[in-house]
């Protein structure tokens, strides 16, 4: 029975998927229409040296905004996942420093991360306390917490083979490697698996997901559970990259990560959206920033302009996708 | 403050039943704690003090306490707040307006501000936390491009008592908000606008086809929003007695959390002022009384996320017994 | 309707792409506050044009408690806490107060470096009853209001590393002049890249006022002593390590060969671009020259990436700003003194009417780096 209310669901979900792969289109229009733009001003923009920067610096951002995503199209928010990167970049980079196995200082905030948003998700699902509410209250758990317990010590002198981040795989950098590989694989369970399917029907309407048999108090702590693992890949990235850890929570992390996701073309309402477009959204932000300063814009102006393309890119998500709405209709 | 958010739980009776009492029940216990652990707590000109410096944060709640019972949300706040302060030093100093011409300037543009964010909500449909997570990038950095990163100083005196001076012993800002507070509590608990904020956020198809006017009165809200934000500046650039483009930056979190705190739904729908009233104080005076007991600010961080979470969920759970 | 709109959006940010190439990339630097800069001479005495004496132009409490020789509470509100540098200030007063003995000092400030919550924190601590505030402003104008009305409940202020207006305290503790900043860095940068080298600037936020200060030092000493060197471009990066990383790639890869050095202008900045340098296999191509701690710095300075990097010890204007504060309490340092006993520092002059000099800026590279543990 459950089966067949799934599949009814994949098939309701289908349309959906359809539509909105143009969505991840338009971004990777939008992603080498600028480059090309940016190219002709500046040629230097486009020397593989720079892209590949470009992809291994903002990685994390992308990897994060997997599990974000998840976490929006579920009908919920995180605000909590700046603050919990900067602590398990801590804690990882703290152990590799005490001497634990590398292993263990690489594996520490994927389990603590699943713990403590799996904690969250448990908390909003079963005591029914707003995502906002919870999330935001661990913000100022997180970031407090942390600044108590080290004081805002850096962490140096890590060993050199904890940076994860500086190898390489048929010499693609590894934080390349592991936003490809994350965002293909979850793009690809939440496509065709049961699960998967959950989350859509979940933040779709979630007394209908439960009338087709989704448990979506289960549902909603297997995506915070989710998001934390993913928060905790990006960790790795983003504390294996440099050569010190800031222990400090990354400022403004979870604007950034949260602003992927919705140009991703994820809905704020839940039900819509891919992962791969939070990753093609995360990479435009990024080269947006970069961009800037290649055609010489005054640096002061910057901000304004990356706040108006990243505005004009989603309006013209949302036309799009009325226009066809409307076309869909008249049919 | 104290009386604000002990007044609704003695006059009315059967709010026992509500959110904001249970909350102020909570509120005054913490209070008498604290009060009990540091007698210079509980002081007529510390409790007016924290007024003042809660005022910003509480005049942009009041329309935000609008916008999320609409099931909207605007997280563009504090970069207004940016903005709307280096318009008003901006114009006053470069154009050579007025300063009192200058004021009304900053609000202006603090409405406009907020009245694109409901334009595009409204005829455009792009989800408000979408198009606020947009503006934000963009206010902030409009604020930062006109200004070039300048501050501007050196106000007259008298444009000082608003953000430092008194009235009847009173913080002028606090009188200011008070007022603002009471504009904003009856229009919502007794017009028909504040009706319609409900109706849109419980079920905004219905609200439609029951033939309110429901794009004009978000319309409406998302411009109060930003008027509010607005005058918030103007009522920081007085107390702090200077301009910088970063002004405001993360407030938009600090007034979720009053209003949210406050037992406004998220999702739409519910809420009120005097809610939001006792959420704001709630903050404010946990963190003035916890500094004041020598709990230092990274400690003080944790307790007001804890505290947060667990006064929802006290609130909540009590609230679902009740029923 | 709709078209309309988004048209109208096109066209706003269009008009804004115009505005913002217009405005020069690499315009003249004042500062974010329009004061006027004093660059000092070009050769190695660092002699500033002579200064008429300045008479005493700080505040005074109203009616303070006379706690000569007696014991101090002190709260110490630097602009954030948390980060390491603030950590080494708090470090060199708890030195001083253990030195001293009838000092006590607690470290309380903000999580962040904003202006109103350092304030609020101040606020409290005036409350809650303290014989004298240390404080770093995050704004020399906004912080003013609450610090006078310190002075007015007859409490002690002294601020150190950023100032706020004079007459909002009593002795400002200055670790190095802003000319004298300009100055080192220029200088050290000059000797590295060479009179004609092309450099590039990573900063905290424009309006960070110690930061835009010091830019606008450094702007005014090179057109006066190092004319041909191109200063290509400044951007910001927070202060946020991958952000400053990404920053100072993205700079190297837009200027290529024409980039010779890179300036960090803060405690982030610096080691950050220190690794993008590193990363990009440019080290000895792209001089780092910065402000920053040495244990940040370590790794790239002893493998030879780094050459030369600027700062005073945080940890010695910590003690210092203690032990002014308890001269000031004790009534050993009035207006008009020309200088003050700071403990194991010795005789600090006054300078500007009412700061203290720490002294020069120093150097540190790799023969003396690691001494210091901060």
């Amino acid at each position: 029975m459950s089966a067949a209310a799934i599949a009814g669901a994949a098939r309701a979900q289908n349309g959906g998927l359809r539509r909105f792969a143009s969505q991840e289109a338009l971004l990777a229009l939008a992603v080498i229409g600028l480059a090309v733009v940016v190219g002709f001003i500046n040629p230097r923009f486009l020397a593989t040296r720079n892209l590949s920067d470009l992809l291994l610096g903002n990685a994390y951002i992308a990897i994060a905004a997997i599990g974000m995503s998840m976490v929006i199209i579920s009908g919920n928010i995180d605000i909590s996942v700046g603050a919990l990167i900067g602590v398990l970049a801590t804690i990882s980079g703290s152990l590799a420093v005490a001497g634990a196995p590398i292993l263990v200082s690489w594996l520490v905030p994927l389990v603590l991360g699943v713990a403590v948003m799996a904690a969250q998700g448990a908390v909003v699902a079963y005591l029914r306390i707003p995502a906002i509410v919870v999330t935001l209250g661990m913000l100022s758990i997180l970031k407090g917490g942390l600044i108590s317990v080290t004081g805002g010590k850096w962490i140096t002198d890590l060993p050199q083979n904890f940076h994860l981040a500086d190898l390489s795989f048929l010499n693609v950098p590894m934080p390349v490697v592991i936003m490809v590989l994350a965002t293909a694989l979850a793009a690809v369970w939440m496509r065709y698996s049961a699960s998967g399917r959950a989350i859509y029907a979940t933040g779709g309407n979630a007394e209908a997901a439960r009338l087709c048999g989704v448990n979506p108090q289960r549902t909603v702590v297997m995506v915070f559970a989710l998001h934390g693992f993913f928060a905790g890949i990006a960790t790795l990235v983003y504390a294996t990259q440099l050569r010190v850890i800031q222990s400090t929570t990354p400022p403004g992390l979870e604007l950034t990560v949260i602003t992927a996701s919705v140009v991703g073309g994820v809905s704020i309402l839940g039900g819509v959206g891919t992962v791969v477009g939070s990753t093609l959204a995360a990479i435009l932000i990024a080269e947006i920033t970069s961009a800037l300063v290649f055609i010489n814009v005054s640096p002061y102006w910057t901000d304004a302009l990356r706040g108006g393309l990243i505005l004009a890119t989603v309006i013209a998500d949302i036309l799009r996708r009325q226009r066809r709405a409307a076309r869909g209709w008249s049919k | 403050m104290s009386l604000a958010a002990e007044a609704p739980a003695r006059a009315i009776p059967w709010w026992l039943k509500r959110h904001e009492t249970l909350l102020a029940i909570i509120l005054v216990i913490a209070l008498a704690g604290l009060g009990a652990a540091n007698e210079r707590f509980l002081t007529v000109d510390n409790l007016l003090n924290q007024g003042r410096l809660m005022t910003e944060i509480g005049l942009i709640a009041l329309p935000m306490t609008f916008v999320i019972i609409t099931g909207g949300i605007d997280l563009s706040v504090g970069a207004v707040v940016g903005l709307c302060a280096i318009m008003l030093g901006y114009s006053w100093k470069n154009f050579g307006f007025p300063l009192p011409v200058a004021i009304v300037f900053a609000l202006a543009v603090g409405g406009v501000a907020g009245f694109v964010n409901g334009l595009v909500i409204t005829r455009i449909k792009v989800p408000p936390l979408i198009m606020t997570i947009a503006t934000l990038a963009l206010y902030r950095g409009l604020a930062e491009g006109i200004s070039q990163a300048h501050s501007v100083r050196g106000y007259p005196e008298w444009f000082y008592v608003l953000g430092q001076g008194d009235l009847f012993g009173v913080p002028t800002q606090l009188i200011v908000l008070m007022i603002l507070m009471l504009v904003a509590g009856v229009a919502l608990d007794r017009t028909i606008f504040g009706r319609t904020l409900y109706a849109i956020g419980a079920n905004e198809t219905a609200a439609r086809f029951s033939a309110l006017s429901v794009d004009r009165v978000k319309l409406v809200v998302y411009t109060l929003s930003g008027l509010a934000s607005g005058l918030a500046a103007i009522v920081l650039v007085s107390r702090v007695t200077t301009t910088r483009m970063d002004m405001g930056m993360g407030y938009e979190l600090d007034v979720i959390a009053a209003v949210v705190l406050g037992g406004t739904s998220i999702f739409g729908g519910s809420g009120t002022i005097w809610g939001t009233a006792i959420g704001l104080a709630m903050i404010q005076l946990l963190k003035n009384g916890l500094a004041l007991t020598g709990v230092k600010g990274d400690a003080t961080i944790v307790v007001i996320g804890v505290a947060l979470i667990l006064s929802v969920l006290i609130a909540s759970s009590l609230q679902r017994r009740r029923d | 309707m709709k078209a309309r709109l988004l048209t109208s959006t096109a066209a706003t940010i269009v008009a804004l792409a115009f505005a913002a190439s217009g405005a020069n990339a690499a315009g003249k630097w004042d500062g974010a506050d329009d004061l006027p800069t004093s660059p000092l001479a070009c050769d190695a005495s660092g002699a500033a044009a002579p200064e008429a004496a300045k008479p005493y132009d700080g505040g005074q409490p109203t009616n303070p408690p006379d706690k000569a020789g007696k014991e101090i509470t002190l709260v110490d509100v630097p602009k954030l806490i948390g980060i390491g540098y603030f950590n080494a200030t708090s470090k060199g007063m708890q030195d001083a107060a253990k030195e001293l003995g009838n000092v006590k000092v607690t470290t309380d400030g903000p999580t962040e470096a904003k202006i109103d919550e350092q304030i609020k924190f101040i606020d409290n601590y005036i409350t809650r009853g303290v014989d004298g505030i240390l404080f770093a402003a995050n704004d020399p104008v906004a912080i003013a209001p609450v610090l006078k009305k310190a002075l007015s409940k007859g409490i002690h202020v002294v601020g150190y590393d950023a100032n706020s207006t004079p007459d909002a305290r009593e002795w400002f503790v200055n670790q190095a002049q802003f000319n004298g900043i300009g100055k080192a860095m220029m200088d050290s940068m000059a000797k590295e890249i060479g009179e004609d080298g092309s450099f590039a600037i990573v900063t905290s936020t424009f309006t960070t006022p110690n930061q835009a200060r010091w830019i606008a030092e450094m702007q005014a000493y090179a057109a006066k002593c190092h004319p041909k060197m191109n200063w290509l471009e400044t951007v910001e990066a927070q202060e946020d390590n991958n952000l400053s990383f990404n920053q100072a790639t993205t700079l190297i890869n837009k200027y290529g060969d024409k980039l010779k050095g890179l300036f960090g202008m803060t405690s982030v900045a610096t080691p950050a671009s220190a690794e993008a340098v590193t990363k990009a296999g440019l080290c000895g191509k792209v001089a780092v020259v910065g402000l920053a701690t040495p244990n940040a710095m370590k790794p790239y300075v002893n493998a030879g990436c780094v050459k030369s990097v600027v700062l005073w010890n945080p940890v010695d204007l910590g003690y210092a700003a203690t032990y002014v504060m308890r001269a000031v309490v004790d009534g050993k340092l009035k207006p008009g003194a020309t200088s003050v006993e700071a403990g194991k520092l010795g005789k600090l002059n006054v300078v500007n009417g009412s700061e203290i000099l720490l002294g020069p800026p120093f150097i540190y590279n790799k023969s003396n780096v690691d001494q210091f543990d901060f």
